[in-house]
């Protein structure tokens, strides 16, 4: 019953969205007129409001939609979400303040010359300007208005310039900062964590094993990453639009002919070629560049934006007149002593300590006070100026309303889509789909298509993407990240902007356009470009590369990276091991004949035998590491004729799942009906779920005979694999710790030499002190074992001390004992004082060339950090989709 | 526009007068309703719940009868001013909402500012230096602070909105950039960064986009899937705008109006009786108020609503005065 009311749903929505009314109070509407007819027919037909429900009643529905109304806006966890009015009221600031128009003019003046240099220059520009204001109908208006009539004047193609304006207009969406990446990232990283739940429990079903291996865990992502994510993408795609329009101006070149510039191409050119450059890309570079270094948030980024906008509008709009670059200038220099400041002084105002702090933090001051002047003045400017300051602050007022207020209708909605059980019959239409991952992916890709004929790309992000992004994330089968799939559904809404009917960027560009370039030749105009937008859609999706790398990138090579002995890292850090073993194999032995050579007789017998079992371990460790690959390989091997079975069998008990899962819903209502006068009932259901065995048993009897057989053998492949891999992770830290600790031993005899002077005091303190001055002595014997404690490998020394102490310290004390122990102590150190000065002088060397080679290898588990050469290759490495469903 | 395409009728003063009639009866009861939610819930009075379910006191009877109290108001206004024209109902109407969100914005903006100052003076330990131990206790208290803080600067902000005449609302759009500015600099170049920073960003955008809804319904700012709509008649545009307003816009209204305030424990009506705040520690106190926005948006939509009912129920009879509704670039 409740499929009928999800019908009803679907149904009152269709009608609502398609006559018009507002999408942000429709979406909502539909949803609890739908939730209130199931309660009042429940109600009616069957005494309970909630009984047309997949679960839940009516009010707790309503009430859960209220509660994701909150949501939006009430928990820190959604924060990344505030950096949509910021970038908004950079957009607009950028826009109102004509930056657009300048460019357009003067880059049709550079590039108009070359063939197709019109179309050129406006890609150029629309990529510009997707990178600063991000607003696609501003875009597509300007270049309307400023570059259309040009190109229109120099016989371009009606279609060629029309496609061109429309398309680059549109590029906003996808290069970073863009509003629909961040409400990706929003609605994404809730599905992560959904997906990571049902990947776990898919993980315990089919293999019986409790918990899953932290590798095989779902990604989740943040806007930051997104925005890294799209970078390279949207470099392709403006590639892909600059190479269609020169191809097509050397094939056609009466269509898109070069325009010769008429003025002169001299320094007084260049140098307003740089002013109106240098400021938007410098813009760009603040706000790109301090979240892709991984500095600033996202929302921090958004503000400096902002501020930057600002100040690009304070001269602009005073643009000829006397003093208008002062506020600039001003921002400049402020932003210059900033840097000067940061670099020379410590500026933290909570550890202020000397004098030269203070005078950092009071120079500091100044120069925010400067900064803060700047942006006074140009906000006073925009403000007195044609209101620009009161026309931004509403527009963006009036834009962040319209996305969010869509943003909460969708979270109702999605209230009522679950209470109808449509997300439950979604996950069942995609995961009963033939063809494992990749065909459930080119539905759900088709489908987004499809809708963003008639949908606005907020619609799609908030609808659509909660409830197909879990399904995906969650499938073994590709083991996408969240990131990728979220710039594939970018790129992909990106089209929803230009396909008619309901396509923004045309009905804006219609707008402005001449009454003489027919709508029609606009259409066949953006074919093509839809065409390229799906084309960059495929080379994203066959080179996901080209979004997972650069977050990696920056994930790996921060201060906050994964050591590389996480278990997540553990793949690709085997796999770089691997291949420099390959590489320095030979060197890595003969560094190990090396070290062996070396005499170690010096040191105490303990860890002389340690480190010489060491060397042993390393050709164990590289010989389990070879064993393991090998192992990998036959499982790849045998992975070639077990896949078909594998998940014919996996599909197989997934129905049974679902049938059993049937039958035990059936099982708790009979148990209900214990009343005689429900026998009938009861005998109805008891034959369901007999008919329900049954199906299971004849499925059960369709699971191919070979399957146990087979499984277990691939199972056995998998183990073997494991035990490798995990004797040689121990094989190696065996190999790697005795020298790692002993070296470190050795490089503390410095501090070790100092604590020489203390040590010895204390005897002549000891031997003549009172009962009195125990206590006193206590407290200086402590401080000695904690200095001791500091340097590695006096672990024997510091328990004689604290005998020692102990013998003084107890209620008889006893100063023999204690004098016998600090003696023993003393003998301890001057022996240890003896051993270290000859291993630093005659092995520490050898010792140090055998750990340099071994370190990146067998090593590199034992490390804090992996160098920048590993995090770029665990880079490159993590941004492979790997197919792990053979796991599951 | 003749109004015979209206069934041939010469003249239908019926539906706009109902329209009218209407309008001012919903806001009534959403009125009596909200005095109702306050002084039952929040002053702890037996209201119309406790009366309907037969243990009613006199207090509970006679806040029940305050609903028919406001409808007969309601009638008897509309009655009175038969004159007015839909028109002008609906930018009267729109205009006490007007007023409305920019009380709405002078609360937020004040308390926010005078919040923010006084978690900073108490992280830093300065508070005790101002004002005093005792008051500076009293003011980690979040049921101290809301009362005898928060509450007599709302009063200021009402007084304040009567005496200003513009939208308000927007300046929280350059606020919010203001606030994360501030944290930059202060993260970057001070290394000094607190959780009440981030809950000023936090407080002024959630109340950014929930007030400036209203405003952008006046002003057509909401996308509106015009694949047919841009086609339509003005009078189909109307109809589906009424219509619409009718079945969707209030039922959302009412459904946040009930939901979050129906109960002493409801979504709405917890957070801001208890005084809610973060978990954070040092953050700012006005995690309760931010429940409230919701609250707001509901009423200052509930108010649009009625405006743009009767706007669109005039735009149909083709009454003089439409406004061309335009959508805007930004988007």
């Amino acid at each position: 019953m409740e499929l009928l009311f999800l019908l009803i749903l679907v149904l009152l929505m269709a009608v609502a969205l398609g006559s018009g009314y507002p999408v942000a109070f429709a979406l909502p509407g539909c949803s609890i007129i739908t939730i209130a007819l199931a309660a009042l027919c429940g109600y009616l037909f069957s005494g309970d409001p909630s009984a047309y429900f997949a679960q839940g009643g009516p009010w707790q529905w309503l009430s859960a939609g209220v509660t994701n109304l909150r949501g939006v806006y009430w928990e820190p966890e959604r924060d990344t979400l505030i950096a949509i009015p910021l970038f908004i009221f950079m957009g607009i600031m950028l826009q109102r303040s004509k930056i657009a128009e300048d460019l357009l003019i003067t880059m049709a003046q550079l590039f108009g010359p070359v063939p197709g240099g019109l179309g050129i220059s406006v890609v150029f520009v629309g990529a510009l300007l997707a990178a600063t204001t991000g607003i696609v109908g501003a875009t597509v208006v300007a270049m309307g208005l400023i570059s259309l009539p040009a190109m229109l004047r120099n016989n371009y193609s009606q279609s060629l310039a029309t496609g061109t304006i429309a398309a680059s207009g549109t590029l906003g969406q996808i290069i970073p900062p863009s509003i629909v990446l961040i409400i990706l990232a929003d609605q994404l990283s809730s599905a992560a964590d959904q997906a990571g739940t049902a990947r776990k429990a898919l993980f315990s079903e089919s293999t019986g094993e409790l918990s899953m291996p932290s590798i095989f865990d779902v990604g989740s992502t943040s806007a930051g990453e997104m925005f890294l994510g799209a970078f390279l993408p949207g470099l392709v795609l403006v590639a892909l639009y600059m190479i269609y329009i020169l191809v097509y101006a050397f094939i056609k070149p009466d269509k898109a002919p070069p325009v010769p510039y008429e003025g002169k191409y001299d320094r007084a050119f260049m140098m307003k070629v740089f002013l109106t450059l240098f400021p938007p890309l410098a813009l760009i570079f603040l706000v790109l560049g301090s979240i892709i270094a991984g500095i600033a948030t996202v929302n921090q980024a958004g503000a400096i934006g902002a501020g930057g906008a600002l100040i690009m509008a304070g001269y602009r709009l005073k643009e000829g007149e006397k003093r208008a670059y002062w506020p600039a200038l001003l921002a400049i220099a402020s932003l210059i002593a900033i840097a000067f400041v940061l670099a020379l002084f410590n500026t933290n105002v909570k550890a202020i300590h000397t004098d030269s702090d203070r005078f950092g933090v009071a120079l500091a001051v100044v120069a925010v006070i400067g900064l803060s002047i700047s942006l006074i003045w140009s906000g006073w400017r925009a403000l007195r100026i044609e209101d620009t300051l009161r026309g931004v602050m509403i527009e963006t007022a009036k834009t962040t309303s319209l996305v969010f207020i869509i943003l909460l209708g969708a979270a109702i909605l999605t209230a009522a889509f679950r209470a109808f059980g449509g997300e439950h019959l979604v996950k069942e239409f995609l995961n009963g789909l033939p063809g494992g991952f990749w065909t459930k992916f080119i539905i759900v890709m088709a489908v987004i298509f499809i809708l963003g004929f008639f949908l606005d790309f907020i619609e799609i992000a908030v609808v659509v993407v909660p409830i197909v992004a879990p399904i995906l994330l969650a499938d073994p089968g590709a083991n996408i990240t969240a990131v990728w799939l979220g710039v594939m559904i970018g790129l992909n809404i990106q089209t929803s902007f230009l396909t008619p009917p309901f396509g923004f960027a045309l009905f804006y560009l219609r707008g402005v356009a001449p009454a003489t370039v027919k709508t029609l030749q606009m259409y066949k105009g953006v074919i093509v470009f839809i065409g390229l937008q799906l084309t960059a859609l495929a080379i994203v999706g066959a080179v996901p590369q080209l979004v997972n790398y650069l977050p990696n990138r920056v994930a790996f090579l921060s201060d906050t990276a994964p050591p590389p002995r996480n278990p997540r890292l553990s793949y690709c850090i085997d796999r770089y091991v691997t291949e420099e073993i390959t590489r320095n194999g030979d060197a890595i032995a003969q560094a190990v004949i090396d070290a062996k050579a070396i005499n170690l007789d010096i040191l105490p017998r303990k860890i002389a035998a340690d480190a010489i079992k060491s060397f042993d371990n390393v050709d164990k460790a590289i010989e389990n590491l070879k064993e393991a690959n090998l192992a990998e390989q036959r499982i790849d091997e045998a992975s070639e004729g077990y896949r078909p079975l594998h998940s014919q069998v996996r599909a197989i008990e997934a129905d049974i799942r679902k049938l059993r899962n049937e039958a035990d819903e059936l099982n708790v209502l009979i148990g209900r009906l214990n009343d005689p006068s429900e026998l009938n009932d009861r005998k109805a259901l008891e034959a369901r779920v007999e008919k329900l065995n049954a199906e299971m048993n004849a499925l059960q009897q369709t699971i191919p005979s070979g399957w146990e057989a087979a499984y277990a053998k691939f199972n056995e492949l998998n183990k073997a694999e494991s035990d490798l891999r995990r004797a040689y992770t121990r094989a190696s830290a065996q190999a790697y710790e005795p020298i790692g600790e002993l070296l470190a031993v050795i490089d503390g005899s410095e501090a070790f030499r100092t604590l020489e002077a203390d040590l010895r005091a204390i005897r002549g303190r000891l031997d003549a002190a009172t009962p009195e001055q125990f206590e006193e002595l206590v407290d200086v014997i402590q401080d000695m074992e904690r200095n001791v404690r500091a340097v590695e490998g006096t672990s024997d020394i510091r328990s004689a001390l604290s005998k020692a102490r102990r013998a003084i310290r107890s209620r008889n004390p006893d100063q023999e004992k204690a004098l016998a122990e600090y003696g023993k102590a003393l003998a301890l150190y001057t022996d240890q004082l003896d051993w270290r000065a000859k291993a630093e002088a005659e092995i520490a060397p050898a010792l140090r060339t055998y750990e340099a080679a071994v370190r990146d290898t067998i090593g590199i588990r034992q490390q804090p950090k992996m160098t920048r050469e590993q995090a770029l290759f665990v880079a490159g490495c993590a941004s492979d989709h790997r197919d792990i469903s053979l796991h599951f | 526009m003749s109004s015979e395409a209206f069934g041939g009728q010469v003249d239908a003063p019926f539906i706009p007068k109902a329209t009218r009639l209407f309008g001012w009866c919903l806001l009534a009861v959403m009125l009596v309703y909200l005095i109702n939610n306050f002084l039952t819930f929040g002053a702890g009075l037996p209201g119309p719940l406790d009366a309907v379910s037969g243990n009613g006191s006199a207090t509970a009877w006679s806040l029940t009868a305050l609903y028919p109290i406001g409808l007969i108001l309601a009638v008897v206004y509309v009655g009175n001013t038969g004159a007015r024209t839909l028109r002008q109902d609906s930018a009267f109407i729109s205009s006490i909402n007007a007023y409305f969100i920019r009380a709405a914005f002078w609360c937020v903006l004040i308390v926010g500012l005078a919040d923010v100052t006084i978690s900073f003076l108490r992280v830093e330990g300065l508070l005790e230096g101002i004002v005093g131990e005792q008051l500076a206790k009293d003011l980690g208290r979040s049921h101290f602070r809301g009362p005898y803080v928060h509450m007599p600067l709302l009063g200021l902000s009402v007084i304040i909105a009567t005496f200003t005449r513009t939208l308000g609302f927007t300046w929280l759009a350059l606020l919010i950039v203001v606030a994360e500015l501030a944290i930059v600099f202060m993260r970057f170049i001070f290394s000094y960064e607190q959780a009440f920073m981030a809950d000023l960003v936090r407080f002024w955008y959630g109340a950014l986009f929930l007030f400036a809804s209203a405003y952008t319904l006046l002003e057509e700012g909401h996308v509106r899937v015009d694949v047919f709509y841009a086609g339509f008649k003005t009078k189909t545009k109307a109809l589906v705008n009424a219509v619409c307003t009718l079945t969707m816009g209030f039922t959302l209204c009412w459904t946040i109006l009930i939901v979050g305030m129906g109960q002493k424990s409801s979504v709405i009506n917890s957070p801001i009786f208890n005084f809610e705040t973060t978990q954070a520690g040092f953050g700012m106190y006005v995690k309760y108020m931010m429940a409230g926005f919701l609250g707001v948006f509901a009423v200052s939509m509930m108010i649009q609503f009625v405006s743009y009912l009767m706007s669109a129920v005039a735009d149909y009879y083709g009454h003089p005065g439409g406004r061309d509704h335009k959508p805007d670039l930004t988007h």
